[in-house]
């Protein structure tokens, strides 16, 4: 009886134990370790992949991805009105107010994500020996250009302009991981424009114009970003060529007006878009893809996008952009006149970063500061009379002529990227409602409106910046 | 497979009303032998309780053989056995009595209530003890516990019921399991749950597939010596669920019980204003507009406030006649409205139907022991369409095969369906969110520009999505137009059916009369299948033809242990000590799908056009364990026991994984000693410390010191897209906590139980989301930081304050305190409405300080610090209408409370009882954001305004703490210390009233017990701060959630 007591004991313990041995080591789930990224061009690429899908990948409406921030500035303006829905907060300056709040959190965050892996990746493909240099650069470019994007933005939104006082402290300046450094205090808007132009000219002598699709950066986008960096500084030399290289320099190679009012949805049959987010049925934004999901009115979306009187106005009938209408049969003085129907609506609309008109208008600006009139002239007519047959060749000069540019930059580029607040800021002018607005409220000239607060949880978090940073803000 | 076949197929024909009961046991019966031994003589006698009220079921056996009886219903019984055998008569709550057979074959018993309990045994880890012999803190409930209340899943009983347990049922879900903490908050950022046990084998399915009737007990471990030896996941405590099972020598006992109820809700929601206020309001908001932002005059406000009030609300209930319903003078034209909606009772179930109906037949011969349960349970939740469905079963079986070799095997199979609509949170898809702060000038169906319903090709009413855009006039809602959520509950469907089997066997074998080695394993398999429908023709998904999203988690828990236990006393010495070995092996798998774009009206995922998403994966956990426990006691008088535990677990780097953790502990039975012996007025006296070292191992993250890269989500077009995860800490490994408990137990005058203990828990190598800057790229890093202390007093008090043949009345008295505080932290750490420090608390709010509102201006004003020149805080501080640059203060309010518990009455008069159960929580806060959305003063398009708003600011001068309204966005109703209310409250949370029928009336058809009873859970809620449960969770704040119910319930109760 004994014995069998015992090798019953016995069997069962046995299983037991002899099962033990590799029993804590077991398969990770979801996740790949470092090493298999930076050994290969395929584990490269796919960072470099996360990092472009980043820009793109959706949230809340009014903090979705790039495109909420661009948007955002849109409606800080004059020619856009913002019904009471999402975004009504930036139309009435005010989402700039509390320092926790999701406009100040959100930029921040969402930027400073990129910044960090693309430090990641530029150190663990600079030290990666397994993949030879010719393969690795244009990958390190990219995420170089997407890094200088991302210090440009938050430049633009945390701090007055460049020409205001390239001495004011800055967003933090993270040229390596973060995970080597911490935390560290702010840097100066000099300090971040020298390592953006400093990155953007790494990119574009390492890119070429080819790449996966449109909503990666090639050797044109990354000049186009170089471009809108030098027109923020001032250096129209550097504004000249960037924007010349950007769109080829040929602007009827480069404009194509019979695609305007497609819709603005879709990236492949635009062949004006230098760059966007492409959106597909199973990879989008959802609700949140503005500017589409907020101003289009004719399918179901949140209606919020209303047109300015005074801007429809600056549009003559035969001007292939003039796209407005009185939707609500809304009286004139009603906010809800006009409504743009710039933009088709559906979760799988692309959205525009980039189109080469921006780019001829810069290389048309920086000509007019250049003293070459003339060729802003033609290069300003090159794009108006594209857009409408009846176009005026300009006669104007000086002030009169840059103005003319800068209104032409507002009727092409409306609604994409905050073109109006941009060029409001950079030339340090102000902003005045006019027309049948919703809520008056202008920007002063270096308004501290233009800026936003540094977030309250950096502040808490980050021992090196000063508890008393947003005074003043 | 579609949710409504599964719905029928789940629904069971009511099991008991088959009148051959018989059939429903036959094949237990198999499992039962020889139920009666013959013997010499009869020996017979009728056995009674001190009131003479005779005991059914009482068991008789023949001491040290295999003879064994039961009394039936008159107390009667009957046994073969010999002159000078002994006699063991036995029943639950009895003292256990031996009579030696004399010559005499008559004989007679009277049982004494066990009213002191101590040699009641309670269930711990791994084993059993007498209440005695326990050195550490362990509360516990039995199934009285349960026949008293709703307990619809079964941990919701310890409410009120056990001191040092804070429970907490939130929202008003079926279904959904309790939040539980056991002495208060070891964590910050791991997991506070306690570890479930049942049956002896860690539990990780839900806790709401056992149904009530199947538990024998629940007995909660608190302190270090009583949780050690499960230390590597018993900071926070540990509940052992044990189920019922037969009883040896009994005859078959059939208990059938059936109760249907309906519930409302516990407590009013905040009072709001009906649509004429939020008419005249609205324009009082718009006119501020005007006048205080703009600044317009007066007259030119008022008129622009006229005029622009529709465009603004987009609705008009009085209908086209009256194009502008509020006149220049702010007084309304009319009040006759086409329509009025109250949300709340649109969304709110006020009807919701309860019933439950379970079976159970027990048993057992010499050898063998059964327990068979069925129970069924449907239950409406107080949002409409709510609802939660079980069916769960429950069979154990323990046999004794030979002298040295006994086995037993426990199944539970239960499988539930629960119809969860969103219920909690500002979302605009959120049903409350919707009955909680939805204006009711906005209709449930549409409308056309006149205010007439429209309808469907069909005849039918259409949901009013608020998103025409072309009708000018009721046509677009500015609060979440192209949403409706109460039209959703009925074209979405969010569905999640449960399956859970769990299997518990052991085998047992005695080496020697001291030494026994027993191998157990057991085994869960637990099934979670969402089903998520988004419809085609209404709502948010329509621009995609629809959507639907499956999600199945298995999980697949393993426990194998082997045990050798050794049981030796000699002379006054006794011994006891166990070695035991375990393996632990969790699987998680996970698979999710969401397609688009439905075919007509199909609603099964392979019906979809586009696929959307696809993920999955699993995550493995293994712990391997060795332990030891050793007990001595001395006459029963001085007890010592010790414990230790090593761990191997593989959420941990190898070099961090090992995780070692011990307890001692020692009691001394005073009044045995001899200077207290039979004092008349001190009956007992316990005295008990103890000390343990624990583990959790428990974090959100399940792997935190892996750094990798996330793939999946972040595909770029036809390619691989990858980003790296955020950073954490790589040698993090086990939190441990130190817990001391001190505990006297006493007895006054024979009829006064109390319990009084202090705990002390200190938690260290804290897990914690250490707050990164932004900047970083990351927000958190997660490492072993800081250490955190929760103590408090514990006091129960149990009497019997009469007690005769005809009346009855017995009481339960607990209340316990908790202290949270943070002895060490790296850095003070900020988070929303916490600061975190060392010495502070981590539950004390954080926030603005209200300065009520500026006279002149109408305008909320804070506190700040006044700075002096080096921006430093003077002391000194004034108020500003600046919201963002007023100081956050701390505010020496807390969110948890200083107190809590529970008073327990029972009462019997005769064949009547009453049982009424109360509890009560003191001294916490809770930031109302309902209510503070609610008085958001119209900035906020589209909700609804508390009444309150009628205090606030209107012209220069007025002295209020409510400021203008004013549509334009503004501060005024930011977080600050204005909503942060004292969440005192008493709850009659449970009460029984019933009559049973007498024995000689229903004997007449076989039965042996016929209760019936009333039932009222949540009946009444005394609190401090109304319009919201004051159930809230330990999160601080409301959430839009959905009211608790009131449940009134009649039921009906039989054995036989």
């Amino acid at each position: 009886m004994k014995n069998i007591k015992i090798v019953l004991i016995v069997l069962v313990t046995f299983n037991i134990t002899s099962c033990e041995k590799d029993f804590l080591e077991e398969p990770q789930s979801t996740g790949l370790p470092p090493t298999v990224i930076f050994k290969s061009v395929e584990g490269m690429e796919a960072h470099v992949s996360g990092m472009v899908r980043w820009l793109r990948i959706g949230g809340s409406v009014d903090a979705a991805s790039l495109n909420s921030i661009y948007y955002a500035r849109s409606v800080k303006g004059n020619d856009i009105i913002n019904r009471q829905t999402f975004f009504q907060y930036d139309y009435d300056h005010i989402y700039r107010n509390d320092p926790t709040w999701r406009r100040t959190t959100f930029t921040w965050s969402r930027l400073y994500i990129l910044i960090d892996e693309a430090n990641v990746f530029i150190e663990g493909a600079e030290n990666s020996n397994s993949v030879p240099d010719v393969s690795k650069n244009p990958l390190i470019a990219q995420a170089k250009a997407m890094r200088a994007l991302a210090y440009f933005e938050l430049a633009l939104e945390y701090q007055h302009t460049y020409a205001y006082d390239p001495s004011l402290p800055a967003p933090p300046l993270y040229t390596e991981p973060s995970v080597n450094t911490g935390p560290i205090g702010m840097s100066t808007i000099q300090e971040i424009y020298d390592f953006i132009i400093e990155d953007l000219t790494f990119a574009v002598n390492n890119l070429t114009e080819d790449r996966i699709s449109k909503s990666y950066v090639n050797v044109n986008v990354a000049n186009g970003i170089l471009a809108r960096v030098y027109q923020t500084m001032n250096n129209w030399t550097g504004a000249e060529e960037a924007a010349n290289k950007a769109y080829g320099g040929v602007p009827s190679n480069a404009l194509f007006p019979g695609e305007y009012n497609n819709g603005f949805d879709d990236i492949t049959e635009s062949n004006e878009w230098m760059w966007g987010a492409i959106q597909t049925e199973d990879q989008n934004q959802g609700w949140a893809g503005a500017p589409h999901v907020i101003s289009d009115h004719r399918v179901l979306s949140y209606y919020g996008t209303f047109i300015n009187n005074d801007f429809v106005d600056l549009f003559t009938d035969t001007d292939v952009r003039k796209l407005f209408r009185n939707h609500y049969n809304a009286a004139e003085t009603s906010y809800r006149h006009w409504v743009t129907d710039k933009f088709d609506f559906a979760f799988d609309a692309d959205i525009p970063y980039m189109r080469t008109p921006e780019m001829i208008l810069i290389e048309a600006e920086a000509k007019y500061h250049n003293g070459d009139t003339a060729g802003a002239h033609n290069l300003l007519y090159a794009l108006q009379s594209n857009r409408d047959v009846n176009a005026i060749k300009s006669s104007n000069t000086g002030q009169a002529l840059l103005d003319e540019i800068l209104v032409e930059r507002r009727k092409e580029l409306y609604a994409e990227f905050g073109v109006e607040w941009f060029d409001a800021k950079r030339y340090r002018k102000g902003i005045t409602r006019t027309g049948n607005h919703r809520v008056f409220l202008d920007l002063e000239p270096d308004d501290v409106k233009f800026i936003l607060k540094i977030p309250q949880d950096e502040i808490d978090a980050n021992e090196f910046i000063d508890p008393n940073v947003n005074l003043g803000r | 497979m579609t949710n409504k076949k599964l719905r029928k197929h789940h629904k069971p024909d009511c099991f008991y009303f088959s009148k051959q009961k018989n059939i429903l046991c036959f094949f237990l019966f198999t499992l039962i032998t020889s139920m009666y031994a013959q013997d010499k003589v009869n020996v017979q006698g009728k056995i009674t309780d001190k009131n003479e009220i005779p005991l059914l079921g009482v068991s008789v056996i023949v001491k040290n053989s295999t003879v064994g009886t039961q009394s039936d219903f008159e107390g009667n019984y009957t046994i073969k056995a010999k002159t000078g055998q002994t006699l063991v008569i036995s029943f639950i709550g009895m003292k256990t009595i031996e009579k030696v057979v004399t010559n005499s074959n008559i004989i007679n018993i009277t049982l004494e209530e066990d009213t002191e309990s101590l040699d009641e045994v309670v269930v711990v880890a791994y084993g059993k003890q007498t209440k005695k012999s326990i050195v550490g803190s362990v509360a516990s409930i039995d199934s009285a516990t349960f026949e008293k209340q709703q307990a619809t899943t079964v941990t919701t009983a310890l409410q009120g019921t056990t001191a040092g347990v804070n429970v907490m049922s939130v929202g008003g879900q079926p279904g959904s399991n309790p939040i539980i903490r056991i002495r208060g908050f070891s964590s910050i950022n791991g997991s506070n749950s306690p570890l479930f046990v049942v049956d002896g084998a860690v539990y990780n399915g839900n806790i709401n597939v056992f149904s009530p009737d199947q538990i024998e007990s629940i007995s909660v471990l608190k302190d270090g010596s009583a949780t050690a030896l499960y230390g590597s996941r018993a900071t926070a405590g540990v509940i052992i669920i044990t189920t019922k099972k037969g009883r040896k020598n009994t005859a078959p006992k059939v208990t059938l019980r059936t109760q249907i109820g309906v519930s409302n809700h516990t407590v009013e929601p905040h009072k709001i204003l009906n649509i004429d206020d939020q008419f005249t309001y609205t324009w009082e908001a718009i006119k501020n507009n005007e006048q205080y932002v703009s600044g317009n005059d007066v007259t030119t406000s008022a008129t622009r406030a006229t005029s622009g009030l529709l465009e603004f609300i987009g609705y008009n209930p009085y209908g086209p006649n009256v194009p502008n319903p509020v006149g220049i003078d702010g007084n309304l034209v009319t009040t006759n409205k086409i329509w009025e909606t109250d949300w709340r009772d649109v969304i709110f179930n006020g009807a919701a139907i309860r019933s439950e109906h379970s079976f159970s037949v027990s048993g057992g011969n010499e050898n063998t022991t059964y327990f068979l349960s069925g129970n069924y349970l449907n239950q409406d939740g107080s949002v409409k369409t709510s609802n939660f469905e079980r069916i769960t079963t429950r069979l154990n079986v323990d046999t004794q095969a030979n002298k040295w070799l006994s086995a037993g095997l426990g199944v539970t199979y239960s499988t539930s369906q629960q119809n969860v609509p969103i219920q909690t949170g500002g979302s605009t898809t959120s049903a409350t969110a919707w009955a909680l702060s939805l204006s009711p000038i906005y209709p449930v169906y549409q409308r056309d520009e006149n205010g007439q319903l429209m309808k469907d090709p069909g005849g039918n009413l259409i949901y009013d999505l608020g998103a025409r855009s072309l009708q000018l006039i009721n046509g677009t809602r500015p609060y979440a137009p192209n949403q409706h959520a109460y039209g959703q509950l009925f074209f979405n469907d969010q569905n999640t059916i449960r399956d859970n089997i769990s299997l518990n066997g052991n085998i047992k074998i005695n080496l020697t009369p001291e030494l026994s080695f027993k191998t157990s394993v057991a085994h869960t398999y637990y099934v979670n299948d969402y089903y998520g429908y988004s419809s085609n023709k209404y709502g948010s998904s329509v621009s995609v033809g629809g959507s639907i999203t499956q999600n199945k988690n298995t999980s697949l828990t393993t426990t194998i242990n082997n045990s050798l236990s050794y049981n030796k006393s000699f002379g006054d010495h006794s011994i006891n000590a166990l070695l035991l070995q375990e393996a632990y092996k969790y699987k998680y798998g996970e698979l999710s799908a969401t397609g688009q774009g439905l075919i007509a009206t199909s609603n099964t995922l392979g019906t979809t056009t586009t696929p959307t998403n696809v993920s999955g994966g699993d995550v493995l956990h293994r712990i391997t364990s060795y332990l030891g426990k050793l007990s001595y006691d001395y006459k029963k008088k001085y007890f010592v026991e010790g414990s230790y535990r090593t761990d191997q677990s593989s959420r941990f780097a190898k070099h961090a994984r090992k995780g070692d953790f011990y307890s001692v502990g020692g009691s001394w039975v005073v009044s045995e000693e001899p200077f207290l012996k039979n004092n008349n007025i001190l009956n007992y006296l316990k005295l008990k410390a103890s000390y343990g070292e624990l583990g959790n191992e428990s974090h959100s993250g399940y792997f935190l010191y892996l750094t990798p890269f996330i793939a999946g989500s972040y595909n770029e077009g036809n390619n691989p897209g990858v980003l790296l995860a955020w950073p954490n800490d790589p040698d993090i490994t086990w939190e441990e906590a130190a817990a001391t408990n001190f505990g006297v137990d006493f007895k006054l005058f024979n009829f006064f139980n109390t319990s009084v203990e202090y705990f002390n828990k200190q938690t260290n190598k804290l897990f914690y989301d250490v707050p990164s800057a932004p900047s970083t790229g990351y927000s958190e890093f997660t490492t072993n930081n800081g250490s955190l202390r929760n103590y408090g007093w514990e006091v129960s008090i149990n009497t019997q304050n009469v007690s005769n043949k005809k009346f009855e009345w017995s009481s339960n008295f607990n209340i316990s305190t908790l202290k949270s505080e943070i002895i060490e932290l790296l850095n003070d750490v900020n988070s929303g409405d916490t600061n975190l420090q060392e010495g502070g608390s981590r539950f004390e709010f954080y926030m603005r300080e209200y300065a009520s509102v500026n006279p002149d201006t109408g305008e909320a004003q804070w506190y700040k610090d006044i700075l002096d020149t080096d921006n430093k805080p003077t002391g000194e501080k004034e108020a500003t209408t600046d919201y963002s640059s007023a100081t956050r203060y701390y505010t020496g309010k807390q969110s948890i409370p200083d107190f809590t518990g529970g008073f327990n009455n029972y009462f019997r008069l005769g064949n009547f009882d009453l049982n009424i159960l109360l509890n009560y929580s003191f001294g916490s806060y809770l930031y109302d954001s309902d209510y503070a959305l609610l008085m958001n003063g119209f900035k906020s398009q589209g909700t609804a305004a508390s009444v309150d708003l009628k205090n606030r600011w209107r012209q220069p001068g007025d002295i209020t703490n409510v400021p203008r309204l004013q549509t334009s966005p503004n501060s005024f109703n930011s977080r600050s210390d204005r909503f942060l209310f004292k969440n005192d409250y008493v709850r009659l949370k449970a009460l029984n009233f019933g009559y049973n029928l007498p024995k000689d009336a229903i004997k007449s058809f076989g039965a042996s017990a016929l209760r019936v009873y009333f039932q009222g859970d949540n009946l009444l809620t005394f609190q401090s701060h109304k319009g919201v449960d004051p159930e809230q969770g330990f999160g601080s704040s409301t959430n839009q959630r959905a009211l608790g119910q009131r449940i009134y319930t009649f039921g009906v109760k039989l054995e036989f």
